[in-house]
């Protein structure tokens, strides 16, 4: 744990970073997060946002369609449909699964068959999709139903004669392949809500204040005095985080889910770093010394993009200095960064 | 994908055709056909001509379960190394700049996204001697972890607080 002392202007614990909870429920949860830096806030939102592993229909079959709406139309709308990821973490991924296209072991099957009798236009909901076949628990991939009225999203509406039969398979994925297996409506995200920091422009017509009415987390921070200098020294240390699921996962476990992904990012870093130096891999991340010299420090082929120079120490990181407009820095080499 | 040197390929292939061997009992999990029987004779021999060809194949398969996803750019020394990150991002390079640019023996770090459609991330390590760029990456990754535990730990604590408070 040491590595990470805090920030220039902390008031509080100066053991690490601190949550406080404002308001939680099962939509949404509304946290502070402070005595941590803008990097690791911001990683934590991004991994929320995009990383997190939910189930979403992914394929659909469609075997009788006389609605208005075309196949396609349909089945991009179904994708969005969100469905209940409890347990998806006993759902493999199908790309990693033995079978050939989609099995019990990857994926959840959904039917969907509505056919309009009456004068009077029919309405399909998501509640309409039946789940079938065997699943891992009761509840993975069920359509989520949060209205009062127990009916889920609307699909799609049916005139009288009109017939919709189609059969939907659900897989496991993550946001970042398709927005449709984000597990969060959204994530807010915010800090200095004086704009202390000049992170932003605040542009405006005529009024500053009525324009940009106070955020809520105003009355947390300190506002600035009127003849308050700039202070140039000062970094965002208090982050405003408010996350709102679709439905699919408790916003606490979205968090914990979050954090969890991160973890796994790093875990499988250095369990590859810790193997490499193990066994003689050529173009691992290993010392030169160890590796006679020159080759092994990635094949010649490959490396020729004039970014990196095409071999040794010719390369912008790490060349002679002189060449760029920084030249010499104190550092020894060519400051290819400008720092 | 540029095509592998011929250096790399030398170890996985004799593992591949161990692995071969010792599975011949049971059918192949993949669905790659099984070739072994049609010329079980080459498997004693050297592994040449089409022999090469198949087993190519199937380490590509093998190359996308465990892709290495660090790799040391050239150019690089023990003191200031670049590494490439495969299929990572700002998620994880900046959060881990800020992190290796905690530990005081660590002179420089910084990342980078060389381009915006290729998911390849960079990170430069320069440290002071007594330590390396790669401890400091793996000081890095470790000292984040941490990070990430006291975190939730402190998300578990305050959200058991919060449904204390709110049920009182
Ligand atoms: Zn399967």
């Amino acid at each position: 744990m040491d590595g990470y002392e805090p920030m220039q202007t902390m008031e509080e614990d100066d053991h690490g970073p601190v949550i406080k909870i404002s308001q939680a429920d099962s939509v949404r949860v509304k946290f502070e997060l402070s005595n941590a830096d803008i990097s690791f806030a911001n990683s934590l939102r991004r991994v929320m946002l995009a990383e997190i592993p939910t189930i979403a229909i992914d394929l659909v079959e469609i075997e009788e369609n006389s609605t208005v709406l075309a196949d396609e139309f349909i089945a991009h709308r179904l994708g969005l449909i969100p469905l209940n990821a409890e347990g998806v973490e006993h759902l493999l991924y199908s790309r990693d699964c033995d079978c050939d296209e989609y099995c019990e072991h990857c994926s959840v099957k959904l039917t969907l068959h509505a056919k309009c009798t009456t004068e009077e236009n029919m309405k399909v909901f998501a509640r309409d999709l039946i789940p079938s076949g065997d699943r891992i628990n009761q509840v993975l991939g069920s359509p989520v139903i949060s209205d009062p009225d127990g009916q889920g999203s609307l699909l799609m509406k049916l005139r009288q004669g009109q017939e919709i039969k189609l059969e939907c398979i659900a897989k496991k994925g993550i946001a970042k392949e398709h927005s449709k297996w984000a597990p969060s409506a959204a994530i807010g995200f915010e800090y200095d809500p004086h704009n202390k920091l000049h992170h932003l422009d605040m542009w405006y017509e005529k009024d500053v204040k009525s324009e940009w009415p106070p955020s809520e987390y105003a009355h947390l921070e300190e506002p600035p005095r009127e003849d308050e200098p700039f202070n140039y020294d000062a970094v965002p240390s208090h982050f405003y985080f408010n996350v709102e699921t679709a439905g699919n996962l408790p916003p606490d476990v979205i968090i914990a889910e979050g954090i969890n992904v991160l973890q796994k990012k790093l875990a499988g870093l250095i369990h590859e770093l810790s193997e490499e130096g193990k066994d003689g891999d050529y173009d691992g991340p290993r010392s030169p010394e160890f590796n006679g010299g020159g080759d092994g420090w990635g094949q010649d082929q490959g490396y020729t993009t004039p970014g990196y120079g095409a071999g040794g120490n010719q390369s912008a990181w790490g060349g002679q200095g002189g060449t760029t407009p920084y030249g010499q820095t104190p550092y020894g080499g060519s400051g290819g960064w400008g720092q | 994908m540029a095509p592998k040197s011929k250096t790399q390929k030398e170890t996985p292939e004799e593992v591949v055709a161990s692995e071969a061997d010792v599975a011949m009992t049971e059918p192949p999990t993949s669905h790659q056909p099984a070739v072994e029987d049609e010329d079980a004779s080459m498997k004693d021999g050297d592994p040449f001509d089409d022999e090469e060809g198949q087993n190519a194949e199937d380490e590509d398969e093998d190359e996308e379960e465990e892709q290495q996803r660090v790799k040391l750019l050239p150019g690089s020394t023990p003191t200031a190394a670049s590494f490439e990150f495969l299929e990572e991002g700002h998620t994880l390079g900046n959060a881990l700049r800020y992190i290796i640019m905690k530990n005081p023996d660590v002179e420089f770090c910084a990342y980078a996204i060389p381009h915006p459609s290729e998911a390849k991330m960079n990170i430069r390590i320069q440290t002071y001697e007594g330590t390396t760029a790669v401890q400091a990456l793996e000081k890095g990754l470790k000292d984040l972890q941490d990070l990430s535990d006291v975190v939730t730990e402190k998300f578990k604590a305050s959200r058991e607080e919060f449904a204390a408070r709110m049920s009182a």
